[in-house]
Order: C-alpha cells, then sequence, then structure tokens
C-alpha cells in the first residue's frame, strides 16, 4: 500500500548525480597537474642545473629520490618543470581543433550541397596525411619550434572534429524541432548555432577531451623524436629521448616521463567520458 | 492449462508500481490489459516474462498449466531460460525493431524452434519447421529467406508472432501487436491471432491502449490506471456498462466508439462555402527519384475549415503537407495561399502563413530549451514580446509556469499543447497537423482535438489535419480527402464520405474505422 504511483509521464526516479571514485580520483590527479604546469616552471631553474658530480644518480640518492639524467639534472624536478610544456600544447590543439570542427562540421552538415563537399573532401585529404610524418617535414622545412607544431597538429587534428560535429548536426537537422525552426523562417545562423550546436555539445567536448590526451601522445612522441620543443628544454617527450641512454643506470629517467603521459592520458580520457555523458543527459528523458 | 495470476505486484526503486493484480485466464481465452502509458500495463506484462527494468521486481505468483514462473527474481536468466518459450513468450509492438535485421527471417524463427527444443535441427527438419510455422500465419515459404527489410509491415509482424509461438508457448503475452501498423493490417493480424489462439488452445494477454482491439477479440479485461486495476469483468459487460468514472472517459475518447455514435468533438460541419478558399492547390506533383508519391493532387481549403487527409503510410499525405508548408519542393502544380501562389520552398513563405505541428511530440521540441524560450523565439518572429508567452500557454491549456521547465519535464500531451502554441504564435492563418494526435493516448487524443476545435472557434483559423485514422479525423474534421497511392481517391464533407464511401479503398479505411469486420469473440471457425 504505497502511495507513490506513476501518474503520466511524471518522472519515477531521478538519476543519481555522484561523481564515480574513478573520475574522482582523476579529478585529484588533473589539477595536481594542473598545479604543477602552473607553477612548475618556479622550480624550473633549480631543474634545469647542471651537476656532472651528481650526473646518472640512481633513483634513491640522497636529494634526488627519482635519481638524476646524465647531465645531473634532477629526474623529479625535471618532470615537474616539464609539466606546462606537455599540458599547453595538447590543449591549445584539441580546443583549436575543435573550433575548426564546429563552424566547419555544423556549415557542412546543415548547408549540405556543395559546400558539404568541399569541406568533406577536405577533411578526407588532412585524414591521409600522417600526422608524425606531417609535423617532422613541416618542423623541418620552417625550423620547427613548439607553436609551429602547435598550429600544424590543430590542422591535422581538426577531420575527425569536423565529420563528427557534422553527422552529429546531420542527425539533429532531421529531426522536426529543425522543421519548425524552419517554418518560423530563423536565420540559418540561429537554427544552427543556437538550436543544433546545444545538442551536439555532449559529442564535442567528449572528443575534445580525447584529443587532448592523443595530442599529450603525439606531443611527446614528437619531442621524443626530437621535433617540436628545442633540446635542453624541460619536457616530458624530451626527457624521454635523453633518458633512453641512461636507462639502466638510471630507469626513472625514462619511466617517470612515460608514466606520467599516461596517467594523464587516461585521466583526460576518464573524465572526459564523464562529462560527455553528462552532458548527453541534459535535456534527456528522466527514467 | 490454465494461467493464474495471484497478486502480483511491481516494485520499482521508487516504490510500489503496479498494485496486486489477480487474473485466470483459461485456455483459448484472452484477457485484455487496457490503459495509458504510465498506467503500469507493460511493467504487469514484463514481469510475467521476467524482462523487468534493472532496480525493477515482482511479487506474487504466476502459474502457467501447474507451473510457476520465477516472477520473483527477475535477474535469474537460468530459470528464466527454462520458463519462457515453453510456458511463455512474448509479441512486442514494434515489427520493425523487433526482428533482427541482418537475419533471414527463417532463421530467426529456427533459433526459437531448436531452443525450445533444446537442440539443433537437421537442416531438412529444419526447413519443415520453419515452413509449418509460417504458414501457420498464412506466410508463404518463400518468406524464410527474406530479411526483415524486405518485408510489409504486416508481413513482419506475421513473422514475429511465428517467432513468438514457435517456441509452443501456453501463454502468449502481446503488446500492442497492431499500433504500429496500418488501419487496413491491423484487422488482418488481430483476426490472425484470434485463430491461431483457438487452434492452438493458447491462452493471451493483450496489452492495448486502443479499446477497439479489445472489442469483440477478447474475453475479460482489466482497466488500469496510475499501477491500480480501476474496473474487471466481461469485455462486453465493462465495455457496454463501464462503472469506473475512467472507463466511461476511456470509451468515451475512443475515437471508433464515437465513429459508432456519430459523435463529434468540432462543431458541425461547416457547410461547403463559396467564399474564396484560403489554401488551393492544383495539380501538385511530386516523385522521389523514380518513385511518384504525388501524382496530380488537388485540394482546397476554406477560411476557418477543418479538412482531414486520410491515407496510410506511403500514399503521400505527409508529403503533400511538407509541400504545402514549404519543407519540400514539389516537381509541378499550384500552391496558392490567400490568393497568392507560393514557389516551391521555404524561400517564398512567411511564418504568418502557415505552421506546421509534428507527429511525434519527444522530438519537435529543442530539448536543450525551455518551454519559455521556445514559444518567446516563435513570438519574436512576428515581433511579438516574450510577455505574452504565459497568454499563448494560456490558450492552449497549460499553466504560466511551464514556461520555466525543459521539454523533458512534459508529458507527450503537453508537448503537444506547447507545439500547438509556437505554432500559433506568429498568427498564421493555415495550421497543417501531421499525424499531430497519433503517438497520444486516446484520451489525451480527444483532448488535443477539443483543443484544436476550439482554437479553430475562437481564432478562426483553418486547419488541414492528416491523420492515417479516419476515426479521428471524422471526429472534427468538416470535409475529407482520401488518398491513396499519391492519388485523391474520394474527397467531399465528412459525413458524405463515411455514410457513402465511393472508392474501395475508402470503404476499406470506413470499416476499420468503425471495426464493423471485428469478429466477434465467439463462432469464428
Amino acid at each position: 500500500m504505497s502511495d507513490i504511483r506513476i501518474i503520466g509521464a511524471a518522472p519515477v526516479t531521478r538519476r543519481r548525480r555522484r561523481v564515480p571514485v574513478g573520475v574522482a580520483v582523476a579529478m585529484g590527479v588533473l589539477a595536481v597537474v594542473v598545479l604543477a604546469a602552473a607553477f612548475g616552471n618556479l622550480l624550473f631553474a633549480e631543474a634545469m642545473r647542471q651537476d656532472v658530480l651528481a650526473s646518472t644518480l640512481p633513483p634513491g640518492s640522497p636529494g634526488h629520490p627519482f635519481g638524476t639524467d646524465e647531465l645531473g639534472r634532477d629526474v623529479l624536478q625535471m618532470a615537474v618543470a616539464g609539466t606546462a610544456s606537455a599540458l599547453v600544447g595538447p590543449v591549445v590543439v584539441a580546443v583549436g581543433s575543435m573550433l575548426l570542427g564546429v563552424i566547419l562540421g555544423t556549415l557542412a552538415g546543415y548547408e549540405k550541397g556543395w559546400l558539404d563537399t568541399l569541406i568533406s573532401r577536405w577533411t578526407d585529404l588532412l585524414l591521409a596525411v600522417p600526422v608524425l610524418l606531417a609535423a617532422i617535414v613541416v618542423s623541418g622545412v620552417m625550423g620547427g619550434g613548439y607553436w609551429v607544431t602547435v598550429a600544424l597538429l590543430v590542422v591535422l587534428f581538426s577531420p575527425s572534429d569536423i565529420r563528427i560535429v557534422r553527422a552529429g548536426v546531420l542527425e539533429q537537422s532531421a529531426r522536426p524541432y529543425i522543421e519548425a525552426a524552419q517554418m518560423l523562417s530563423l536565420s540559418r545562423w540561429r537554427v544552427m548555432f543556437r538550436h543544433i550546436l546545444p545538442n551536439v555539445t555532449s559529442l564535442v567536448v567528449t572528443n575534445m577531451m580525447l584529443n587532448v590526451a592523443f595530442a599529450l601522445v603525439a606531443f611527446s612522441s614528437l619531442s621524443f623524436l626530437g621535433v617540436g620543443v628545442a633540446p635542453g628544454t624541460a619536457d616530458w617527450g624530451r626527457q624521454l629521448t635523453d633518458g633512453r641512454a641512461i636507462m639502466f643506470q638510471n630507469p626513472a629517467a625514462v619511466f617517470l616521463p612515460a608514466l606520467l603521459i599516461v596517467v594523464v592520458a587516461v585521466c583526460v580520457n576518464l573524465v572526459g567520458d564523464w562529462i560527455g555523458q553528462r552532458l548527453s543527459q541534459v535535456g534527456e528523458e528522466v527514467r | 492449462m490454465t494461467v493464474l495470476v495471484e497478486g502480483l505486484t511491481v516494485i520499482g526503486p521508487a516504490g510500489t508500481m503496479v498494485e496486486p493484480v489477480s487474473a485466470e485466464i483459461a485456455p483459448g481465452a484472452t484477457l485484455a490489459l487496457i490503459g495509458e502509458s504510465g498506467s503500469g500495463k507493460t511493467l504487469t506484462a514484463k514481469s510475467i516474462v521476467g524482462l523487468l527494468p534493472r532496480g525493477f521486481r515482482a511479487a506474487g505468483s504466476v502459474t502457467v498449466a501447474g507451473q510457476a514462473l520465477p516472477v520473483d527474481r527477475p535477474g535469474d536468466d537460468a530459470a528464466w531460460r527454462r520458463a519462457r518459450g515453453r510456458s511463455v513468450s512474448l509479441l512486442l509492438q514494434d515489427p520493425f525493431t523487433s526482428l533482427t535485421p541482418v537475419h533471414r527471417c527463417g532463421d530467426q524463427i529456427a533459433w526459437t524452434v531448436e531452443a525450445a527444443q533444446g537442440h539443433r535441427l537437421p537442416r531438412a527438419a529444419r526447413r519443415t519447421a520453419v515452413e509449418e510455422r509460417l504458414a501457420e500465419v498464412n506466410l508463404p515459404a518463400r518468406v524464410a529467406d527474406a530479411f526483415p527489410h524486405e518485408l510489409s509491415g504486416g508481413m513482419r509482424q506475421r513473422v514475429a508472432i511465428a517467432a513468438a509461438l514457435a517456441s509452443d508457448p501456453q501463454l502468449l503475452i502481446a503488446d500492442e501487436p497492431t499500433t504500429a501498423l496500418d488501419a487496413s493490417n491491423q484487422a488482418e493480424i488481430l483476426d490472425l491471432l484470434r485463430r491461431i489462439q483457438e487452434d492452438r488452445r493458447l491462452s493471451v494477454i493483450l496489452i492495448s491502449h486502443d479499446l477497439g482491439v479489445v472489442r469483440g477479440r477478447t474475453d475479460q479485461v482489466l482497466v488500469m490506471r496510475g499501477g491500480q486495476v480501476v474496473e474487471r469483468g466481461a469485455t462486453a459487460a465493462v465495455l457496454a456498462a463501464p462503472e469506473h468514472p475512467y472507463t466511461r472517459a476511456l470509451i468515451e475518447a475512443d475515437p471508433v466508439v464515437a465513429a459508432r455514435s456519430g459523435a463529434r468533438i468540432a462543431a458541425e460541419e461547416a457547410a461547403p462555402s463559396e467564399v474564396e478558399p484560403l489554401l488551393a492547390c492544383g495539380g501538385v506533383t511530386k516523385a522521389f527519384g523514380v518513385r511518384t508519391v504525388l501524382d496530380q493532387v488537388d485540394l482546397t481549403v476554406a477560411p476557418g475549415a477543418i479538412v482531414g487527409i486520410v491515407g496510410e503510410s506511403g500514399s503521400g499525405k505527409s508529403t503533400l503537407a511538407r509541400c504545402i508548408a514549404g519543407l519540400e519542393r514539389e516537381d509541378a502544380g499550384s500552391i496558392v495561399l490567400g490568393g497568392a501562389a507560393l514557389a516551391p520552398g521555404r524561400g517564398s513563405r512567411t511564418p504568418d502563413q502557415m505552421q506546421i505541428v509534428f507527429q511525434d511530440p519527444y522530438s519537435s521540441l529543442n530539448p536543450m530549451m525551455s518551454i519559455g524560450a521556445i514559444l518567446g523565439e516563435a513570438l519574436g518572429v512576428a515581433g511579438r514580446a516574450s510577455s505574452e508567452v504565459p497568454g499563448l500557454l494560456e490558450m492552449v491549456g497549460l499553466p504560466a509556469e511551464f514556461a520555466r521547465k525543459r521539454p523533458a519535464e512534459l508529458s507527450g500531451g503537453q508537448r503537444q499543447r506547447v507545439a500547438i502554441a509556437r505554432a500559433l504564435a506568429p498568427g498564421p492563418r493555415l495550421l497543417i497537423c501531421d499525424e499531430s494526435v497519433s503517438a497520444l493516448d486516446v484520451s489525451v487524443q480527444a483532448d488535443i482535438l477539443a483543443l484544436l476545435a476550439r482554437l479553430r472557434e475562437e481564432i478562426g483559423i483553418a486547419i488541414l489535419f492528416i491523420s492515417h485514422d479516419l476515426a479521428v479525423v471524422r471526429m472534427i474534421a468538416d470535409s475529407v480527402t482520401v488518398m491513396w497511392d499519391g492519388r485523391v481517391v474520394e474527397s467531399g464533407p465528412c459525413h458524405e464520405v463515411l455514410e457513402h464511401p465511393a472508392h474501395e479503398y475508402t470503404r476499406l479505411l470506413v470499416a476499420a474505422a468503425t471495426r464493423e469486420n471485428a469478429v466477434p469473440a465467439e463462432g469464428k471457425d
């Protein structure tokens, strides 16, 4: 004899909106990493101090918990100092390619016709370009540099964004609420960016977070290959290259930056997935 | 062999969803579960086949031919695999999604046969078994080799029936088995079910919101509302003399009942007027590729008139509406509104000429916008301030505080009211309702029809009302146009078309609307 019954389409239960443990941990890790990126350069001078006498110390050495590299720089301090370089590029790449994706993808998906053909063939062309190889070639020709790499990756990452946004917009634009907006003779910009875009936000944001992780790995790979950051800069990928030579004297010189890359990439993915799920529930049926 | 349901209760995460239900169904008998969405009828059915959603559980007992079903253990797959099939089977509403698209129909039937017999069959025996099952539902053997998408909706539902019965169950639960089908297919499927049921001495629980389905084809009826059984009894007795006010309301709202008694929701049919028509379509033709969907269609709508267009899916009625609205471009023909010829497409149309209300209330409102924002935007198009939103909501019978809600918080009927309000905001002269009440429960449907009729009285708006159901159209329209295969086969004042249908297809529709050919429960071979 309960007095709770279902009446009409009234919501029966509210979804529990608790942050899962894994996601909470990932958020904590990312918070620490962001702090390190913001204030890590304060340790920079100290980290870059070379000390030939202390070169290639193993982990656990006094004052150097993760040992030192072959130039005697502290591995932990280098890693902390390298956080900014490792994080800023990928975030800029992900946001930049998202903006490109939203603008071009929405235009392609909504306007269709020749504009769609043009944009879609452009993405096909870009998708055929191997990212790392192109980055190496362009850096070689243009002299390289961090921001050249960033700009290049924005362009090379954009096709997946464009295609995902385009698919989402195509799906939405077939819905009756879009036709209702057309019946009101609303401007195409209003339909595209006020009606359709909010409904593909979850796709866009999830994909952007995934791209942060991809770009992080891409940047590290490029640094590892000697493209991107200049030698001597504190950077996780650079550390991998430099540490490779002394892998058996001080394994931490390789494994610490490698571990950081993996951990940050995983955390970004976890948080990204969760944010995407949350966003896709906005406006959805409460069941 | 009797099916015995005793004190079946469904408990969800928020408490009891269905209060104890008890029933006894003799072999060969049908129990109807009637109710609107949210009444608990589907939950009840799902609890009997062990398909309750996560977080739900059932109490009580269901016994099929002396064997108890594990209703209180919804997660116990092993127990359910034993119980399902042999004793109970489920037939779903939508034949377009209940069959796997990537497998041939014959295989889908064979799986169930093999699962029920517990072993794989040799090739020849398998084929014979499948062909027998297909013959039982009046399908030719070649259907076994067809994929679901190669079949029509009615044929697909027959395959689904064959698959549901392939395990030779004692109890079949049919959940809205004909709701997704055209009028002409509905009666056939229901009669087929009835015949098989008698041949096999099968007990059936038929779930429907449609009283027309229940009438003449079921023995007992349970009327459910808000998780409670409000009325029960022999079908004929309940329909003839309903005791509970809710049952009475349901019966009154049923378009078929109205079609039989001649009751209307709108005022009496307006006589054909001599004034210049508001909308005049002449020779409208449209093809998609090689398929002609509109062939020289003529249509006129007088100012303030309600004109119905009836036809089944594929008849071109929606395409005609979309051409008039400019959402599709006609290939040839003229569309004249208020004396001005309209070019194909949206370009030459303004929001104050006409607006559409679509079928699906769930996708016709932007889920990310509040009701206030949706209506404010529509008002802004006509240069009206969003301070008029409460007035607009009141006009369609919704309280002003709905402006703050999002579409997901509203029921289907409420959403359709919002869609009507949005359509009215720019002050159109013609309102096109494209199957606007088809997705709603009967009583909600009647409310929306009443709203449309009232709007016509109050603001004199003309309405083009498109539906597959003649019974609904005749409750509201002054005149009706019947479409079939892209052509107008008949048109005229509603009562004339209903009383003296000239075209064969119209006669079929009229029969479906009044269910005159419905087979009585007894006396069928």
